[in-house]
C-alpha cells in the first residue's frame, strides 16, 4: 500500500459522509465526440491531465478517453480516428451526492485514476481524482503542505505530524517567548535567534535566512494571533529547524494566506509597512521546507527547516 | 564604499552609528516584507518608515544603515534601538525618489 493510500485510509473515517460536490472538481475539461484522439492528447498534454470526459451536445457523459486509449492510438496507429470511434463507452461515473466512502470504493474497485461526476440528467458537473480527495481532507484538518511540491513526500510528512510525531520542545537549543502585543517590539526573538546562531559559528547566510523567516513568523503572532507564543529552534548536523506556535486565532484560509499580497492587517498596522502581504511567501521563500498547521480559534504552528548545506545551490538571487 | 562618503556628498544628516560602514547596494521600499524578502545584506535603506521596528528588519537583513526621506524624524525608540543595534541612521529632506537616485550615481546597486 502506498502512502497515498494508507493516507486515505487513515483519514477516511472521519470524513467519509462527506459528499462528492464538496471535493469534485468543477473546472473539468471534457470534449465532444467529433474530436480526434489527437487533439485530446493535445489537450492532455497542454493541461497536464490524464483523463477527459467526452459529452455530448446536452453536457451528458458518454464516454472517456483516458491516458491508457491515448497510448494504446499511438501504438495501434490510429491517433487521427475519431473519439467516437474510440473512447472508453462504458464510463463508471460518480453521483455529486454520492459520499467520499462511495468515491474511494469506486477507486478501489475500477483502479481508474479518475471519476467524472454528473448530477441527476447524468450531466458533466466535475471530475474526482485522489488528488482532490487528498487535498479536501487536508483541507478539512487545516494542515496544507507547502513548498514542496512532490506529493509523496509532503504526506509522508504529514502522517508523522497527524499522528503526533513532534518536535521534541524540551530539548530546543533555542526557546523564546514571544509575550507582547506591541508591533513596535517585533522582531526581538528574531534578533536573538539571529546572535544565538551566529555565535555557534554557523554560516552567515544561512543565519540571515533563519532570521528573516522568523521574524515574519514572529509578527505574525503578533499581528494577527491576538495571543503570545513562542519560538523554538533545535539545531543538529544537518539542519535547523524553527517552530513558531501560537493559541491564538488561527488561519481562516492558509491558501489566501500563502498569496503574495495577500493580507489581513489592519489599517493602523499597514502605515507602519506591515502588512504587505509577503509573510508567509517570504517564510517559504528562505526556508527549504516549510509546514504551516493551523485551526482557526487554536492558534497556529510553523515549521520551517533549513539545510545546512555547504553552498546554496538553488536558491537563486538571494 | 562607505556610508560616511555618502552622507556627506548628498549632505545627510547623522543621527546615529559608525559611519565608516560599507554598503555595496541601496534599496528603496517602504514594505517591511518586501525589504525582508529582497533585500541583500550590505545594503543601504531608503525608507520613509521611522518606527523602531525598521531597526529589527534591518537588523535580520543585514542592513547597515537607514536613510530616512521626506524630513520625517525618526521615533525615540527607533534611535535607541540602533545605538544598540550598531545601525546607522541618516535623514534627508529629500523625497525617496531624489536620494535614490543620487546615491545610485555615487556607484551603489
Amino acid at each position: 500500500m502506498n502512502v497515498q493510500d494508507a493516507l486515505l485510509e487513515k483519514l477516511q473515517e472521519f470524513f467519509r459522509d462527506s459528499k462528492v460536490y464538496e471535493f469534485m472538481n468543477r473546472d473539468v475539461i471534457c470534449v465532444t465526440p467529433d474530436k480526434t484522439l489527437l487533439h485530446v492528447k493535445e489537450i492532455m498534454r497542454i493541461k497536464r491531465i490524464s483523463g477527459v470526459p467526452v459529452v455530448d451536445d446536452g453536457k451528458r457523459v458518454i464516454g472517456i478517453v483516458s491516458l491508457e486509449d491515448i497510448i494504446k492510438a499511438l501504438e495501434g496507429n490510429y491517433i487521427r480516428e475519431s473519439v467516437e470511434k474510440r473512447m472508453t463507452k462504458n464510463v463508471v461515473s460518480l453521483h455529486e451526492t454520492d459520499t467520499l466512502q462511495d468515491a474511494l470504493k469506486a477507486f478501489e474497485k475500477y483502479g481508474y485514476g479518475r471519476f467524472p461526476v454528473v448530477d441527476d440528467e447524468n450531466k458533466l458537473v466535475g471530475i474526482v481524482t485522489k488528488h482532490d480527495i487528498i487535498y479536501f481532507l487536508l483541507t478539512k484538518l487545516g494542515l496544507i503542505y507547502l513548498h514542496d511540491r512532490r506529493m509523496e513526500e509532503a504526506l509522508e510528512r504529514s502522517t508523522s505530524l497527524v499522528t503526533g510525531e513532534v518536535l521534541e520542545r524540551g530539548k530546543a537549543d533555542f526557546v523564546f517567548h514571544i509575550d507582547y502585543f506591541d508591533v513596535n517590539k517585533i522582531g526581538i526573538g528574531a534578533a536573538r535567534l539571529k546572535r544565538f546562531l551566529t555565535e555557534k559559528g554557523l554560516d552567515e547566510e544561512l543565519v540571515r535566512r533563519v532570521a528573516i523567516a522568523t521574524y515574519e513568523a514572529e509578527a505574525n503572532v503578533v499581528i494577527h494571533s491576538g495571543s503570545d507564543g513562542y519560538i523554538y529552534c533545535l539545531l543538529d548536523d544537518e539542519k535547523i529547524t524553527v517552530r513558531v506556535e501560537d493559541r491564538g486565532k488561527g488561519i481562516e484560509n492558509i491558501e489566501l494566506a500563502m498569496k503574495e499580497g495577500y493580507s489581513t492587517a489592519p489599517d493602523h498596522i499597514r502605515e507602519l509597512g506591515f502588512g504587505a502581504g509577503m509573510g508567509l511567501p517570504n517564510m517559504k521563500r528562505y526556508s527549504d521546507r516549510m509546514v504551516i498547521i493551523s485551526e482557526v480559534g487554536k492558534g497556529v504552528v510553523v515549521e520551517l527547516m533549513f539545510f545546512r548545506r555547504e553552498k546554496d545551490e538553488n536558491k537563486g538571487d538571494r | 564604499m562607505k556610508i560616511r562618503e555618502i552622507a556627506e556628498k548628498l549632505g545627510l544628516k547623522h543621527v546615529c552609528g559608525n559611519l565608516d560602514e560599507e554598503v555595496k547596494y541601496g534599496f528603496t521600499c517602504d514594505l517591511l516584507s518586501e525589504v525582508l524578502g529582497r533585500a541583500k545584506p550590505g545594503t543601504l535603506w531608503i525608507t520613509v518608515q521611522t518606527h523602531v521596528n525598521i531597526v529589527a528588519v534591518a537588523t535580520v537583513v543585514g542592513i547597515k544603515g537607514i536613510v530616512l526621506c521626506n524630513g520625517h524624524e525618526y521615533d525615540k525608540e527607533t534611535v535607541e534601538k540602533a545605538v544598540q543595534s550598531g545601525i546607522v541612521l541618516l535623514k534627508s529632506e529629500e523625497n525617496s525618489f531624489l536620494v535614490s537616485g543620487k546615491i545610485y550615481e555615487l556607484g551603489l546597486r
